[in-house]
């Protein structure tokens, strides 16, 4: 009984100090996560505008109806999907590919290699998208490497004019932005995988192929679950390369993603209210998403041991 | 121990009426006006001058100057301070944005004593008649103009000559002959232009492309401006004529290129004709002399269509200085006596920045009347239209950007275009 009320008070200190420790996080999520959050949704039931100072009227979920009556909300919601799906999937396999590729390379080419495919990830997405402006100008590189290798001198491949190479052009920029990041992630996945696996399975005769199917792929999936969710998540919200394409002459409608949608419903047509409806819609898009891919990707634990 | 207690609490309650009397001093005498205004190197160093020569003059106030770059990046800065209450004192927007701020009382009327007049009514006989009514809402003055602003046509004489044309004579006079000089003067490598005889001002379409409506008797809104009427057979017009001009109809230009306007500068081959404002002449002077004085450019006016029914030019735009109305009364008056200040120099804008402010005695000033194709602005500023001012102004042009776009680059119908272009903006004017 003495016993058991000690580690019961031990128990409790355990928890106070987790909590301490914890709180800090808690505080910073609440502050700038939640709150904005619940504000965004508390602003998404009134019509106002940002500059009037009148109080704003409350409308319930006007807002809501409206959005899902709304041509250009669809449209949006259409181009968000293209872009998440041009890009994540071959962000989520083709990093996988290449982690694996340095992986097997020794050890001073795989910082190399770890660096060079991470450098884009520094860059600012803004400077990464001016940069690559200039590359599908109709004069620039794109035109020019596509023509030299294709012989096919003097086409304009009109990167940002149709709407199917402008969405493609996109996609180029985010996938060459976060390919190294994603290639580390699925790095430090593959570096828990112990040595002494590979070793056993070449003992058995195992081709390379057999030893990616049967030890690396499942082995790795809780950092593939992880990567496809962060992936998906980004791609979800990409903006700044969007905003700038738009900005400098692009087709609008093709990559008029729902974050884009939301910054100039807010920032132009000053319908604060409209705009957080959709960042509460796009909210629970992600949400939804996030939570169907840990359900589908849910199995039981994998060991070798 | 009562007393020491009772003590304690008058020597608080003094101290506290003496500082706050302190602060009080302090905020009448030493104030900071924030004033933000857009990037032009070429009114950076007169402004800082007259800021410098406003301070020694009322030494109790501090102007802190901020520029962004000019359209939606400082639309959307002083959009986003204001939304939260920590506006700038003073702003200089263009009329087109600064409309709502107006409507929605952001913006305070202008005070006549502070910046030099005797009365409003004096304000407006100073000024170039109509000048003022953009910024006049319900009998109110809202500010004072920093510049009246038009397009019209910048070429490059020796592209003119290198097609083998007489700049003199062969520039395009009408929409018409620019597709026949066009033709001429591009340079292409198969499919990409290496040069553009001209293009278009695209993000600007309520000043340079609407213009070309109006020359065919169409217009944006309805006169009572309740609704929207670009669906019309002048727009449906238009609207073509940007489809033969786009990749996808005789390739002479596209919103892709490199903004027409920023390249000519450089004088590097790759445009002879852009549309803009006076102020590019004061820019060229700054960004490469040797073309500037070698006089190899020259200003013609805003083409017209053959068979125009108004012969309007570009449409013009105005700039205002303007005071936040939520700041206290003695930061409204200072920025006020400091707008005036500005405003008492129209000739030093002119001839620094080529920026005309609309004052009567700036037009019969030597500044004015010997600076170059400044006559041209204010004649065809004179036949033209006011850009238009309404709540959504900027949402429409969104809206013909995105209709435009469709139709020069994605190969949609013009007629399409047009009719969701008009369902569009009438959905914003009934609120939607």
């Amino acid at each position: 009984m003495k016993y058991n009320s000690r580690r019961g008070s031990l128990g409790k200190y355990k928890a106070i100090g987790g909590w301490i420790f914890v709180a800090p996080a808690l505080f910073y999520f609440a502050l700038f996560s939640f709150y904005p959050i619940i504000n965004a949704f508390y602003t998404s039931t009134l019509q106002k505008d940002i500059l009037s100072l009148q109080p704003p009227k409350f409308i319930g979920l006007e807002n809501y109806v409206y959005l899902f009556r709304s041509e250009d909300f669809w449209k949006s919601a259409e181009a968000t999907a293209v872009f998440t799906l041009g890009c994540f999937i071959p962000l989520a396999t083709v990093s996988l590919l290449l982690a694996v590729f340095i992986y097997s390379r020794s050890k001073p080419f795989q910082n190399f290699l770890q660096m060079a495919y991470f450098s884009p990830a520094i860059l600012s997405t803004v400077a990464a998208a001016v940069v690559w402006l200039l590359v599908f100008d109709p004069r620039g590189l794109a035109n020019q490497w596509v023509n030299f290798i294709a012989n096919t001198p003097g086409i304009d491949h009109k990167w940002l004019a149709l709407s199917h190479m402008v969405r493609f052009s996109t996609v180029i920029i985010y996938f060459w932005k976060y390919i190294g990041y994603f290639t580390i992630i699925y790095f430090a996945g593959l570096s828990n995988i112990p040595r002494t696996y590979y070793e056993a399975a070449k003992v058995d005769g195992a081709s390379s192929w057999t030893q990616f199917w049967s030890i690396t792929l499942p082995l790795v999936k809780p950092t593939i679950v992880l990567v496809s969710i962060i992936a998906m998540i980004q791609c979800m919200r990409t903006f700044s390369t969007q905003y700038l394409f738009t900005e400098s002459g692009a087709a609008t409608e093709p990559i008029n993603v729902i974050t884009l949608n939301i910054y100039r419903t807010a920032m132009r047509d000053r319908y604060i209210g409209r705009a957080s409806a959709m960042s509460i819609v796009l909210f629970f898009i992600i949400l939804i998403f996030s939570w169907l891919q840990l359900k589908v990707s849910k199995t039981e634990k994998i060991s070798y041991i | 121990m009562k007393r020491i207690f009772v003590f304690f609490v008058l020597v608080l309650i003094i101290s506290g009426v003496f500082m706050f009397a302190s602060e009080n001093k302090g905020e009448a005498q030493k104030i900071t006006l924030l004033y933000w205004t857009f990037e032009d190197p070429t009114l950076t160093r007169l402004e800082e001058r007259f800021i410098q020569e406003f301070q020694n003059k009322y030494p109790d106030v501090t102007i802190k100057r901020s520029t962004y770059p000019s359209g939606e990046n400082i639309e959307q800065k002083v959009l986003i301070a204001f939304a939260v209450g920590e506006g700038p004192d003073i702003i200089n927007l263009e009329m087109r944005a600064s409309f709502p701020y107006v409507i929605y009382g952001r913006l305070a009327p202008i005070d006549p004593e502070a910046v030099g007049y005797k009365s409003q009514e004096e304000i407006y006989n100073d000024y170039l008649e109509g000048t003022l009514n953009v910024a006049t809402h319900e009998g109110k003055l809202y500010g004072l103009p920093e510049q009246l602003g038009s397009y019209n046509l910048l070429l490059n004489k020796k592209y003119f000559r290198e097609a083998g044309l007489d700049p003199e004579k062969d520039y395009p006079k009408t929409w018409e002959e620019m597709l026949e000089v066009a033709e001429k003067i591009t340079i292409r490598e198969g499919e990409i232009i290496m040069r553009r005889a001209f293009d278009f001002r695209y993000p600007q379409y309520l000043i340079s492309w609407l213009p070309m409506v109006q020359q065919l008797g169409g217009s944006f809104l309805s006169k009572d401006a309740s609704r929207c009427v670009i669906n019309s057979e002048a727009g449906l017009r238009v609207m073509q004529y940007m489809a033969e001009w786009g990749p996808n109809g005789h390739n002479f230009g596209s919103p892709t290129y490199v903004n027409a306007r920023k390249n000519f500068n450089k004088d590097d081959g790759s445009i002879a004709m852009c549309l803009t404002g006076l102020y590019q002449t004061a820019r060229l002077k700054v960004e490469n002399p040797a073309f500037y004085e070698s006089r190899e450019w020259m200003f013609v006016p805003y083409p017209r269509f053959a068979d125009a029914v108004s012969d309007n030019g570009c449409n013009y735009y105005s700039h205002f200085f303007m005071v936040n109305a939520e700041k206290p009364d003695y930061n409204q008056k200072s920025a006020w006596r400091f707008i005036g200040y500005m405003t008492e120099h129209p000739e030093e804008y002119m001839a620094e920045s080529a920026l005309i402010q609309p004052r009567k005695s700036l037009m019969k000033s030597d500044v004015f009347n010997k600076y170059p194709y400044a006559d041209l602005f204010i004649q065809e500023i004179a036949k033209s239209y006011p850009v238009i001012h309404h709540m959504n102004a900027l949402k429409f042009e969104e809206l013909m950007k995105e209709a435009i776009q469709s139709v020069m680059l994605t190969g949609v119908d013009p007629k399409e275009a047009l009719q969701r272009l008009e369902q569009k903006a009438n959905e914003v004017i009934l609120g939607g």
